[in-house]
């Protein structure tokens, strides 16, 4: 039975990767960033509408973490601190663009060729724009097709943020049930999205 | 890779697994691709559910990261936190700049000397630490009597020294001009008798 006093909460995990990570464990800190890049990406773009721009922001943001894990003392949580520097380097983006457009002459034709509605613009790759599609469809699609309580076991805890104990009274049934049930959601998923993932790692593979 | 690993890795990033399974976890995940390809995974499905409108999928972006600092030049502030070595270097960098500063600016200017026939490149040393780093060493000497030190702060080494260069007594230009005029003259004479000759 795995009582709250032994297991090692989120915060802790956190702390756990960042202390690697300040001892140059680059694989800690890849971790680290897949585990918040949604949320950072969330932040941005409040900021920032073009998707492309959101990828690059984002990959800034969390190089200047990095440059300042040295600095993190764990007064605040890892999650709190780098919301701040999220919040400043899409502030910091914005200011240097609008510098950047003011001093750029755009020819006419450009102006042209560019959409009024920066929402229309989308400067991705063809391939990029549908594998990222294709991967939004198929686990759509997953998440759809999985059983009642396995969806709402996942949706719980991902959408809800709930911990196991309160998925547990929720759904009325013991923890152990949610651990299981959680666990089995994830992996179907997994599964269908794993020929999708390994296509589009050969294709990054090719390109380079 | 066992169910049972990855049920683990599942209660591990909820903060829902023993801290000792997750430390052990957490080590074995940084050797075994599997089971970080699978954290990738939960991560993105989480990304997915977590995701606004506006923002794009995020998919893998630590990989991305990670490279992106590889490629770049590490900064002056992680050379600095990252060992000692470095601030001692730094530290004798200064050091010695600081160092090669006072020398130059106690280096005399030597064309002050230039109207004086023999004595023109005769430097003397006029404090302690010209003694140490005298301008112009191959020349430099000290005009005091061997029996007297005006620098007792040196070292017997140096002081020894300085006695044995002095075995020829030379008299500052500044100490006694009148010796200079006759020195000047006697030279002057001399060599109009060598031109008469």
């Amino acid at each position: 039975m795995k009582t709250q006093e032994d297991k090692m909460s989120e915060k802790t995990l956190d702390a756990e990767l960042v202390e690697q990570a300040k001892k140059g464990g680059m694989q800690a800190f890849e971790l680290l960033v897949n585990r918040y890049q949604q949320r950072v990406a969330n932040v941005i773009a409040k900021f920032i509408r073009d998707r492309d721009e959101i990828q690059d922001v984002a990959q800034e943001v969390f190089i200047k973490v990095f440059r300042a894990l040295p600095k993190f003392r764990g007064d605040s949580s890892f999650y709190t601190w780098i919301y701040r520097i999220a919040v400043n380097t899409s502030k910091n983006h914005l200011v240097s663009k609008s510098r950047r457009i003011q001093n750029t002459q755009l020819e006419f034709e450009e102006a042209e060729s560019f959409a009024n509605n920066e929402d229309q613009r989308n400067l991705d790759t063809p391939d990029a724009v549908y594998a990222r599609g294709e991967l939004e469809k198929t686990m759509a699609k997953a998440i759809d097709a999985l059983p009642g309580e396995l969806k709402s076991a996942i949706i719980m805890r991902e959408v809800d943020g709930l911990s196991y104990e309160a998925i547990a009274a929720q759904m009325d049934c013991p923890i152990g049930t949610v651990r299981s049930r959680i666990f089995r959601a994830r992996d179907a998923i997994d599964q269908a999205l794993r020929p999708l993932l390994e296509n589009e790692s050969m294709r990054k593979q090719n390109v380079r | 890779m066992s169910d049972k690993s990855n049920q683990n890795m599942s209660e591990l990033m909820d903060g829902e697994l023993s801290s000792d399974c997750s430390k052990f976890l957490i080590k074995r995940m940084q050797s075994d691709d599997q089971l970080s390809r699978s954290w990738h995974n939960y991560h993105m499905l989480r990304s997915g559910l977590q995701k606004d409108h506006n923002a794009p999928l995020m998919s893998d972006l630590g990989a991305q990261v990670v490279a992106r600092i590889q490629q770049q030049p590490p900064m002056v502030e992680e050379l600095a936190t990252s060992g000692g070595w470095f601030r001692s270097v730094a530290g004798g960098a200064i050091a010695a700049s600081v160092a090669l500063f006072a020398v130059l600016m106690l280096t005399p200017q030597t064309d002050d000397n230039s109207g004086v026939p023999g004595l023109q490149h005769q430097l003397f040393a006029k404090t302690s630490s010209q003694v140490i780093n005298p301008p112009r060493a191959a020349v430099a000497r000290v005009a005091q009597p061997v029996s007297y030190s005006r620098y007792p702060s040196l070292t017997p080494q140096i002081q020894q020294y300085l006695d044995e260069s002095n075995n020829q007594p030379a008299i500052p230009v500044y100490y006694n001009s009148e010796y200079v005029d006759q020195m000047m003259i006697k030279t002057r004479v001399t060599s109009r008798q060598v031109a008469e000759e």
